[in-house]
């Protein structure tokens, strides 16, 4: 087998072996499975409640429902990619992998797959679970429309999520600190309970920059219609997509300059501080 | 030397502090550590004040109620940093630093201890509310004004609601010693508090019998009076027909039971920790 199969070879099951704690373990650990429904389900309840405070029509409803079930894969990719290089370090993982004859590429699609298929079924479930309390209803003609969206939205977000865990690769204590920071102001942004056109045209093109802004919007004016709009569904989709090149192009660019860095600081290994 | 007992609980409840304050800030530059502090309060309040928009379009005889999201939201940074942040911190001490056992095992009661790491939590969120009030009150035009406060119902106030919430979060943080992998439960516990508190709606909205549960919390009671003791009248009040003193009594007899139950809570999970060696338990970190 030449050397370029065998890289092949190597990537392709490097990205099953990461995917499968994602998958597997994540599930096993009960107390992971009961945060990654209960934190977006409370938060969800908690805006719902503001709106029915403030006596808002139904539709503001399915809103907050959407952005909640969104919010799951925003932590996820904050949490469990941004931040994932930086626990990985601490318990000695991170060696092992430089070590190895993979590459750091190869891990975090793993991570990212694995995340994936395990935060699609907890952001269902924090769907259903808020449409049948709230009694959301969609339009059954966008929901094929929603699903392409979806799964181009969740390509992008993650392709950032690898741009961040290569970010983070140089933190030790204030990588919880930055996700933690970067929890709040995203999900303003990315207008998670509210429509994205009462952003304004220069906060929302500039919080465009987040996928999760533009799918979510798409998202909602192909399954609730009355959405307000702030660009059309089909040029909300068509920038997610390019999002998701122009992230893994910086997500890879980032890596390799991040790792040669780590390596020549010693950061590959230096636990926290 | 002999170092009186008073002195002794002094100097320790000061270390806690000081450590907590360390533990919290040192990872970074002051100022970076402010912006840190604020983002996530700041941020809070857009997404209120957008939702206000998009729904009332900034009615005036709406603006109320502006005034009702703003002071809870900003007043909240309190019980997250009391709640959420203190048990991650109680949880960090066992888990990653590997020192909870030496605060143990000082000549210091443990409480103290942890009335102390509580206590710089409490502090650092003091700045955040402040920046969060001013914030509001220049960018949205609330009519907040500092000679119109009244200073002494707040205090009052703030101080019982710092009592409740330290009780919570001690007896809280030492239920979740018995976990190795427990440090989400602090924020849940923080959000379910959220929702069961006034802070971003009145409790009326909440269904039946959740909005008794939270009428037994102190909670909603302190943001009442710190609501009406900023705005006075020109808030949204969630106990309109009650007076400002029979709001303050609801508010201290919901303290005297936080702080009796979690007394109790606390003797008990502190004699399983020591029972079954939750102190200097290896956990997830």
């Amino acid at each position: 087998m030449n050397d370029r199969a065998e890289g092949a070879r190597l990537f392709l099951k490097t990205i099953v072996a990461r995917a499968y704690p994602r998958v597997v373990a994540a599930n096993r650990q009960k107390s992971w499975v009961f945060f990654d429904l209960a934190f977006p389900l409370v938060g969800t309840f908690a805006m719902v409640f503001v709106y029915e405070g403030l006596h808002a029509p139904k539709q503001f409803l399915g809103f907050v429902v959407m952005g909640g079930a969104m919010l799951a894969f925003w932590q996820n990719v904050l949490w469990s990619m941004g931040a994932q290089f930086s626990w990985d370090r601490d318990n000695g993982t991170l060696e092992l992998y430089a070590i190895s004859p993979t590459t750091f590429e190869g891990v975090l699609l793993g991570m990212a797959v694995g995340a994936m298929f395990t935060t699609t079924i907890r952001g269902a479930a924090v769907l259903l679970i808020g449409s049948l309390l709230f009694g959301v209803s969609y339009s059954l003609s966008g929901i094929l429309p929603a699903a392409g969206i979806f799964l181009l939205t969740l390509a992008a977000l993650y392709c950032l999520g690898m741009l961040l865990a290569s970010l983070f690769l140089f933190y030790s204590r204030e990588a919880w600190h930055l996700s933690n920071a970067l929890q709040e102001p995203v999900n303003f942004l990315s207008g998670l309970y509210f429509p994205v056109k009462a952003l304004g045209a220069y906060v929302g093109g500039a919080a465009s920059l987040i996928p999760l802004t533009l799918g979510l919007d798409a998202m909602r004016q192909v399954l609730l219609p009355g959405t307000p709009r702030f660009l059309s569904p089909g040029l909300e989709t068509l920038a997610v997509a390019a999002q998701i090149p122009l992230f893994a192009f910086l997500a890879y660019s980032s890596l390799r300059f991040m790792e040669a860095r780590a390596r020549r600081e010693g950061k590959l290994i230096s636990k926290w501080s | 030397m002999v170092v009186a007992p008073a002195a002794r609980t002094w100097t320790g409840f000061t270390t806690a502090v000081r450590l907590g304050w360390a533990v919290s800030s040192n990872w970074t530059r002051p100022a970076l550590f402010v912006i840190y502090a604020v983002l996530r309060p700041i941020s809070t309040a857009l997404i209120l004040v957008v939702m206000y928009n998009v729904i009332t379009g900034g009615r005036g005889n709406a603006r109320t109620y502006l005034s009702f999201l703003i002071i809870g939201t900003a007043f909240w940074a309190f019980v997250n940093e009391g709640v959420s942040e203190f048990a991650v911190g109680i949880l960090e001490d066992r888990g990653r630093f590997k020192m909870l056992k030496y605060a143990y095992l000082a000549p210091l009661r443990f409480p103290i201890f942890l009335v102390g790491r509580a206590s710089s939590k409490l502090t650092s969120a003091a700045a955040s509310v402040l920046i969060v009030l001013v914030v509001a009150t220049v960018g949205l035009r609330l009519p907040i004004s500092p000679l119109e406060v009244n200073y002494g119902l707040l205090a009052i106030a703030c101080l019982l609601a710092f009592i409740a919430v330290m009780a919570f979060s001690i007896a809280l943080s030492m239920i979740l010693l018995a976990g190795r992998d427990a440090y989400g439960y602090g924020e849940i516990m923080a959000q379910v508090l959220y929702l069961f508190s006034g802070a971003i709606f009145p409790i009326a909205v909440l269904p039946g019998p959740l909005a008794f549960l939270a009428s037994l919390s102190p909670l909603a009671y302190w943001l009442e009076l710190t609501r009406r003791a900023i705005l006075h009248g020109r808030v949204y009040e969630m106990f309109p027909n009650l007076s400002d003193g029979e709001v303050l009594l609801r508010l201290a007899l919901a303290t005297a039971g936080t702080v009796a139950l979690g007394y109790l809570t606390y003797l008990w999970a502190d004699r399983r920790a020591r029972r079954k060696g939750y102190i200097d338990m290896d956990a997830n970190f």
